[in-house]
């Protein structure tokens, strides 16, 4: 039995291998911020990160490996990722400086750089050299997730994605597709490439197999129904706000047609759906009671056993579908880049420069494609050499599909929306998901969904956040280029 | 050598400084206030002022906040699903409580044993109790849903945190297994202390139980269990815990209570100024019933 420690040990051993094939470091990020951080050794920094499986990450893998490297200490704060916003604008806001680098989700990071809490980084960029690799980061992450008023702010280290995973099997059954042709006079489509399909071979398979498998299910508990609600609403053609008044528009017929098709489809996913959460879904597809769901990249990777015979990964149910799962793009081809993470430097930080250096070997070319393919983490391919890289397409045999699916997704996905005060926006959005599942009238709770944006917005100033939601909503993943 | 020793001793030594005590009461009077009074008093200045994530304005903002608080609904219907909590689930914990501990006055086999068993409730953390019973409500793995369904014959999709007819019963139902045993455990005690000559002589009389319930037993048991119906009331009205844990309040708002409104305010939109006037609105209300309650119960006497 592979044991924690030992996987760390793996880790580091498998980093240290990879570095010492890499000769090429000794003008890359990664050594620049190990040579300028020895200047620290002995010093501690403190970062926060998400609490499980993600901060195995620091502290299995690149944590003893900068001590390793540099001396410094690094010591991790676990917080849940609910309640990661709240403890570091504590931190900021009572002047405690207990933490020095930070995990930011990018729809956060107006909010937090507003406030004050968030280092600048330009001048540590230009004064370590690290912007020209920091430009090689996947074109969606670098230019939507970087920068506030033109300043960088954290540096893009999570390729979260939203993507489609179906069973290859199921769907390339005969009966299954002949029955589908009976009933739609069409070919099944494999995999559907957009919402009306997708609704089609859902109830179709769940019809066809009495039961024994359901077509589909979805993450449907509120916190997670925010980002799937973000990505098909606009995939439907919806805009979140008219551009000139700042007036909510969440309750157009966009929207009140994806609320409308959830429910439908819940008719056909297995039953209690309405209350999966990422472990409910992920049990139910890995153990083949589903054929189709949408996740973040982790469902592809364990789906295939990858790195889910260590001791950490036991809470992961044994997957009885490896080599039957095929990736694509979420219906409507315009995947949700949901939460994701970026690297940041506290302003409160009394070691910020032993901070950022950290920051930058973590995200660094070399270290980051070693933090990348860690089975246990939960960081996802966020450079074009992620993508590309013949490593990671041989961990399993359809590794490189993944690979191109996760690639594809990040070329065409959406931003989660990012205002000021976002977190008021999304839990009006949460109630409303947690409101259609109790019942109520999905255009009744859109309609109140919407009014309730309009008094934040007021609140907060409609000229003000006008600006923000102009410059958000000019980025390249903010809207679907129809 | 007495005279040696008056002599050489300052006068104050000789004649003790009468404030003296004061002075030795000083420093603990001193970090009482700090650590209780001088957040009460900060929390009031900031309820002035118009502090939120965005802006650290701290120039007099009047009653600005407090006018707020009559403007915005949310608030008042988490003040209803306080009160309604706090309605149903104390008649129970007190009902229940008194009953076991009725039940356990007599000597029987096994008494301290179980005893001991029923109070392990109250001393599980309620975000853990919370968080219990979410995995036993759970549609999928929870237990609860498994047994319904051998009783009704097929399965049962309950979905307890979600469905606004169920979520109330199953909130209710684990606040009241939490803490019965705390009703129990005080008005155990409090049985055991009556007299028991007046009750027997009220037997031999003829007295029926629920006469002698309400003339002797009653009276005698009152001054305690008003206490604990004051402290569990109290308890109920700031239900924190077990909710954040099974619904955070949902489905949308309806079982949000005063405190997760507030918590959500406070510390995850950072409406620093307004949470500290909903702070002073919920002591307000706290003062009028507490000193309502402590006249009309008689505990003044």
């Amino acid at each position: 039995m592979v044991t924690r420690r030992d996987v760390g040990k793996i880790g580091i051993a498998a980093g240290l291998a990879g570095g010492l094939s890499r000769p090429a470091w000794a003008a890359d990020g990664a050594s620049a911020a190990v040579e300028a951080a020895k200047q620290f050794s002995g010093q501690t920094i403190t970062i926060v990160w998400e609490a499980g499986l993600q901060a195995l990450d620091p502290l299995n893998f690149s944590g003893p490996k900068w001590k390793e490297l540099t001396g410094i200490d690094v010591k991790v704060v676990e917080v849940p990722v609910a309640e990661m916003f709240t403890k570091i604008m504590q931190d900021f806001k009572s002047g405690a400086g207990a933490y020095d680098a930070l995990n930011v989700i990018p729809s956060w990071m107006p909010d937090l750089a507003n406030a004050g809490a968030l280092e600048v980084l330009d001048p540590f960029v230009d004064k370590y050299g690290y912007r020209d690799e920091l430009m090689k980061i996947a074109p969606t992450y670098r230019d939507n997730q970087m920068k506030v008023n033109d300043k960088i702010y954290g540096l893009p280290d999570d390729g979260d994605v939203f993507v489609m995973y179906f069973r290859k099997d199921v769907l390339g059954d005969p009966a299954i597709q002949k029955a589908y042709k009976d009933k739609y006079g069409a070919d099944l489509p494999m995999p559907p490439t957009n919402w009306k399909d997708f609704d089609q071979v859902a109830a179709l398979i769940t019809e066809v197999s009495a039961g024994k498998i359901y077509g589909a299910a979805f993450f449907r508990e509120s916190g997670y129904g925010n980002f799937m609600f973000q990505e098909r609403f606009r995939n439907e053609g919806g805009k979140f706000f008219d551009a000139d008044t700042m007036k909510a528009t969440i309750n157009s017929d966009a929207g009140v047609k994806v609320f409308t098709e959830w429910l439908a489809e819940n008719k056909v996913a297995p039953p209690g759906v309405e209350q999966w959460g990422f472990v409910e879904n992920l049990a139910a597809f890995l153990q083949g009671q589903t054929a189709m769901t949408i996740s973040w990249p982790p469902y592809g990777r364990w789906a295939a056993s990858y790195g889910t015979d260590q001791e950490v990964m036991s809470w992961v149910p044994k997957s009885t579908i490896a080599g039957k799962v095929g990736y694509a793009m979420t219906p409507g081809g315009h995947p949700e880049l949901a939460a994701g993470f970026c690297l940041s430097v506290s302003s409160a930080s009394k070691n910020k420069e032993a901070a950022y250096l950290f920051i930058q070997w973590l995200n660094s070319e070399a270290t980051s494609l070693e933090r990348v393919k860690l089975p246990y983490a939960l960081r996802d391919p966020f450079r074009d050499s992620h993508f590309t890289d013949p490593g990671y397409a041989a961990l399993w045999p359809d590794a490189k599909d993944y690979l191109k699916a996760l690639q594809d997704g990040a070329n065409n996905g959406l931003l989660d929306l990012s205002l000021l005060q976002t977190d008021k926006y999304e839990e009006v959005l949460r109630q409303s998901v947690s409101k259609l599942w109790a019942g109520e009238d999905p255009k009744s709770i859109l309609d109140a969904a919407a009014a309730e944006w309009d008094a934040i917005t007021e609140k907060i100033g409609v000229d003000k956040q006008k600006a923000v939601y102009a410059d958000w909503a000019s980025k390249s993943g903010a809207y679907p280029k129809m | 050598m007495r005279a040696y020793h008056e002599q050489t001793m300052p006068a104050t030594a000789v004649h003790p400084d009468r404030n003296f005590k004061y002075w030795l009461l000083a420093p603990a009077i001193f970090l009482l206030l700090l650590i209780g009074l001088f957040p009460l008093i900060y929390s009031l200045v900031v309820s002035f002022m118009r502090i939120d994530m965005m802006d650290t304005d701290t120039s007099f903002a009047w009653f600005y906040n407090y006018k707020n608080l009559f403007k915005d609904g949310r608030l008042w219907w988490s003040l209803a699903h306080t009160l309604l909590i706090t309605a149903i689930a104390l008649p129970l914990e007190l009902l229940l409580g008194l009953a076991m501990a009725y039940l356990f006055l007599e000597k029987m086999p096994g008494r301290q044993i179980f005893i001991s068993l029923l109070v392990l409730p109250t001393i599980i953390s309620p975000i853990v109790a919370g968080a219990t019973w979410r995995l036993l409500f759970d549609n999928k793995y929870g237990p609860i849903n498994q047994i319904l369904s051998w009783f009704a014959g097929e399965r049962v999709n309950a979905l307890w945190t979600i469905n606004p007819t169920l979520v109330y019963p199953a909130i209710i139902f684990c606040e009241i297994w939490q803490w019965t045993p705390f009703m129990f455990l005080i008005l155990l005690a409090a049985l055991s202390n009556v007299d028991k000559s007046q009750t027997e002589a009220a037997e031999i009389d003829g007295a029926r139980f629920l006469r002698t319930f309400r003339y002797i037993v009653l009276p005698a048991i009152w001054p305690v269990m008003a206490i604990a119906i004051l402290i569990r009331g109290l308890d109920l009205f700031r239900i924190f815990d077990i909710i954040w844990a099974l619904t955070q309040g949902g489905p949308g708002t309806k079982t949000e209570t005063i405190s997760i409104y507030a918590y959500t305010q406070g510390f995850k939109q950072f409406e620093t100024s307004y949470t500290a006037a909903i702070a002073f609105l919920v002591v307000f209300i706290l003062t009028v019933i507490c000193t309502w309650a402590i006249r009309r119960m008689g505990l003044a006497k």
